[in-house]
């Protein structure tokens, strides 16, 4: 199967509803996503954030400008990818959500949920099923939204935010199973991923990432904060969980901790576990395993994967075998001194004395980590694996006065530097780097067919590279650190490309006079 | 995060500075008063500890704590911890220097407002009577902290006392002591600055303003503090306190920063070696 999309494969198997999907999103579409959509969160179910479209090049990219600015009027940043079906445009903050004509970003509605406790960190985005947007909340509820006009359809509890849940992802649209996750690491409670019924809001199946809360020598935490990735061909959903509980204290929770800090293959109709791989055995960092596990199918070592390959926040990348969750390269991508080596199985192999301690450890990367929730973005062309990366040093204290429950300790980033990454997947190896910025840039990644890839740097500058070689081609200042992942679409023959930065999303595309004419998008 | 004792020094200097008449007209009459500025700030946290002790004694309404703690836990309990005692990212409140300062919500509301985009902290756009809310109980949870018996989360000077002051005196002569002398430059360090702070400091001064030579096609040359630096753009301070940038394709430019060697210290440091350097530059009062 030729995963650089589209999708080949017709052929779920999965049960489709039987609704008819008139003007809605028939989740086949999820499948083999048309150039005029973005309909999941990262685009299409492998995770490579990489487009197909090529009207905008490394030629013409300088030519790039504003087409519209749509201002939400909040301070809160928008963290969100947004989803595009039918021409609209639906994005996320905490506690809201907009549709938005993509074509001139005029407002269709907003939907603002009820003021509440959660935790409002950050919201990833919606997804979509037939008529139906799918919501997390801060207070650890999803939400089924009519598209049409943004009113609530139904509203079920996912966790109990009163004990610490909450959550900010995107669900995954599988056929007719809505995945969500939650999140919670102030409190040791036990992560989950759920599989929801689109119409009824009911639960089809949960996959437990650990053990109940209060098993004797068992971890929490495991937290199911992003969004996974899906292989129709195999039939497997994979997914990243977080970190145990209590976060920088190991000794309540003996071993490996499974299965936290984990990248797991489910079956996406029973929830069953087919395999998994631990990037973070024992973490004592914070250091999630939710990074985008991106599925490509290429040449490894002479011979044709079925691959996955994740740049994980402890700072290593990986690269499996899909199938059989069988390592084939685990390698650094920036500075990082916690580990003894890599075991047999492709793990590294955490150095005790690199456990917080009440005199302090110097540890890299922070616990922010190599990378974080922004997407990474991969380059079938060149075989990069493009990732927002930030090398960093920090400080990481732990004592007994420090209690067993939530944070139990203390972590101060000391230095950290950002830098774009250019991995090449067969070896591990840097191709090229590109300077972001002192600080955190935090912009995720997106690559396109034409050799362009878009981000942005620690100053809040959106940035077009040449994917081959790392050079700038274009860049716009926008005002503030951009923290979210870029999307891109064609409407009427026109490219454009999405970048929320602040509280504004802009749309980006060549001139109108600089494109050729052609009729209206056939929807 | 890090050098919270700068943070709240070099924004109670900013607070200064434009609070008072006096001070701003000093500074724009006579220029080299400006980069003096942050010279000075040691000597601050003195003059701050009076409105210390009023912020201390001050109680809040229980309600008000009440509320207080659930706008924070909704806005600021992911990066600095339910409790305020840090979290992701986010300082512990309860032990911060600029919380101290504060009285009712004169310095924090400043931070809320405004945010410290350079810190990773965003803005947040609080109603007056929730902003109160959080400021009374911040400082109800300083001091819970405070008053609570036994040893408390968080990083103490004594946490720090395991090092060894000659093993730390020779690795100082090895690695610092081209740009830094005990009897110069970190005379009175470690009365300046103690435990957690000290260590932070030493191992990366964020604070540390680099100098940068821009020079112009004609020849002409700029120098003065590096204010501003991307791919595209560098900006510095001259001695007359005006900013000037540059697209950086038309310019040559050389930036001396004095933190660099700290970095580079950084990926060879054991953490012996950390230790051992702190209990040496802790004689250093």
């Amino acid at each position: 199967m030729n995963f650089s999309r589209p999708f080949i494969s017709l052929a779920t198997g999965l049960a489709l509803a039987t609704s008819v999907f008139s003007q809605g999103l028939d989740p086949a579409h999820l499948l083999n996503p048309s150039k005029d959509s973005w309909p999941g969160y990262h685009g299409d179910y492998s995770g490579m954030r990489h487009s197909p479209l090529t009207q905008i090049t490394p030629e013409n990219v300088g030519q790039l400008s504003l087409a519209w600015a749509y201002q939400t009027g909040q301070v809160t940043n928008l963290k969100a990818t947004p989803l595009l079906v039918n021409g609209i445009l639906y994005f996320t903050s905490p506690d809201n959500v907009w549709a938005v004509d993509a074509r001139s970003g005029h407002q269709l509605w907003h939907y603002s949920y009820p003021a509440n406790k959660g935790f409002h960190i950050g919201h990833r985005g919606v997804s979509m099923y037939g008529d139906w947007l799918f919501y997390t909340t801060p207070d650890a509820h999803l939400l089924a939204l009519n598209a049409k006009d943004g009113t609530v359809r139904w509203n079920v509890t996912l966790a109990d935010s009163h004990k610490g849940y909450w959550s900010t992802m995107s669900p995954l649209v599988i056929g007719n199973h809505v995945l969500v996750g939650v999140s919670g690491d102030f409190d040791n409670l036990s992560g989950f991923l759920r599989s929801i019924d689109p119409e009824t809001g009911k639960t089809q199946w949960q996959w437990n990432s650990v053990p109940p809360a209060g098993t004797p020598d068992s971890t929490t935490g495991g937290m199911t904060w992003m969004t996974g990735t899906y292989d129709p061909d195999s039939k497997l959903l994979y997914w990243g969980t977080g970190n145990p509980t209590p976060v920088l204290t190991g000794k309540p929770r003996p071993g490996d901790n499974l299965y936290t800090c984990s990248i797991v293959a489910l079956n996406p109709d029973t929830g069953k576990l087919v395999w998994s791989f631990q990037p973070s055995p024992h973490d004592t960092h914070d250091w999630d395993a939710v990074e985008t596990p991106v599925l490509y199918d290429g040449e490894f070592s002479g011979q044709p994967r079925k691959l996955l390959m994740q740049a994980s926040r402890n700072g290593y990348f990986f690269v499996l075998d899909r199938t059989t969750g069988k390592s084939l390269l685990t390698k650094p991508f920036g500075p990082v001194n916690w580990a003894k080596g890599v075991d047999k199985d492709g793990r590294p192999i955490p150095n005790p004395d690199k456990e917080p301690t009440p005199d302090g450890r110097l540890i890299a990367p922070d616990e922010g980590g190599l990378t974080n929730y922004r997407a990474p973005s991969f380059d079938p062309k060149t075989g990069l694996f493009l990732v927002s990366a930030k090398p960093s040093y920090s400080i990481y204290f732990s004592k007994p006065a420090d209690g067993a429950y939530g944070w139990s300790g203390a972590d101060y980033s000391v230095w950290s530097k950002s830098v774009l990454e250019a991995i090449d997947y067969k070896t591990g190896n840097i191709r090229w780097e590109h300077e972001l910025g002192p600080g955190g840039a935090g912009a995720g990644v997106l690559t396109t067919e034409s050799g362009i890839t878009f981000t942005g740097d620690a100053h809040g500058n959106a940035l077009a590279i040449d994917t081959a070689t790392g050079k700038t081609l274009w860049h716009t200042g926008t005002g503030t650190n951009i923290q979210s992942s870029p999307i891109t679409y064609e409407l009427d023959g026109r490219q454009y490309v999405l970048i929320g930065s602040g509280g504004v999303l802009y749309a980006f595309s060549l001139p109108e006079n600089a494109v050729p004419k052609t009729s209206a998008t056939d929807q | 995060m890090i050098s919270l004792s700068y943070q709240s020094l070099s924004r109670f200097a900013l607070v200064l500075s434009f609070a008072s008449p006096c001070l701003l007209g000093q500074s724009a009459g006579t220029p080299p008063q400006t980069t003096n500025l942050t010279v000075q700030t040691p000597s601050v946290p003195r003059q701050a500890s009076k409105a210390n002790t009023g912020a201390n004694t001050e109680t809040y309404p229980p309600e008000l704590v009440k509320n207080g703690q659930a706008t924070f836990g909704q806005n600021c309990g992911f990066c600095h911890g339910k409790d305020a005692g840090g979290g992701e990212s986010g300082p512990d409140l309860t032990r911060s220097q600029l919380v101290s300062e504060d009285v009712k919500g004169n310095k924090i509301g400043d931070i809320v407002r405004n945010g410290r985009p350079e810190k990773g902290m965003p803005r947040f756009n609080l109603p007056e009577m929730d902003l109160a809310a959080v400021v009374a109980f911040i400082h109800d949870q300083k001091t819970k902290a405070e008053n609570q018996k036994g040893g408390r989360r968080g990083v103490d000077v004594a946490d720090l006392q395991t090092g060894n002051l000659e093993a730390g005196k020779k690795y100082f002569a090895a690695n610092c002591a081209s740009c830094h002398s005990p009897e110069g430059d970190l005379k009175g360090i470690a009365s300046r600055f103690q435990g957690l702070k000290l260590e932070q400091r030493f191992l990366y001064p964020r604070d540390a303003e680099g100098k940068v030579t821009v020079t112009l096609p004609s020849g002409k040359q700029f120098t003065g503090k590096l204010a501003y630096k991307d791919e595209f753009v560098i900006g510095l301070k001259d001695n007359y306190g005006w900013y000037q940038s540059w697209p950086i394709s038309t310019v040559k430019f050389n930036v001396d920063d004095p933190a660099e060697a700290h970095h580079t210290l950084l990926t060879k440091y054991s953490d012996d070696d950390i230790h051992n350097l702190m209990a040496f530059l802790q004689t250093l009062k």
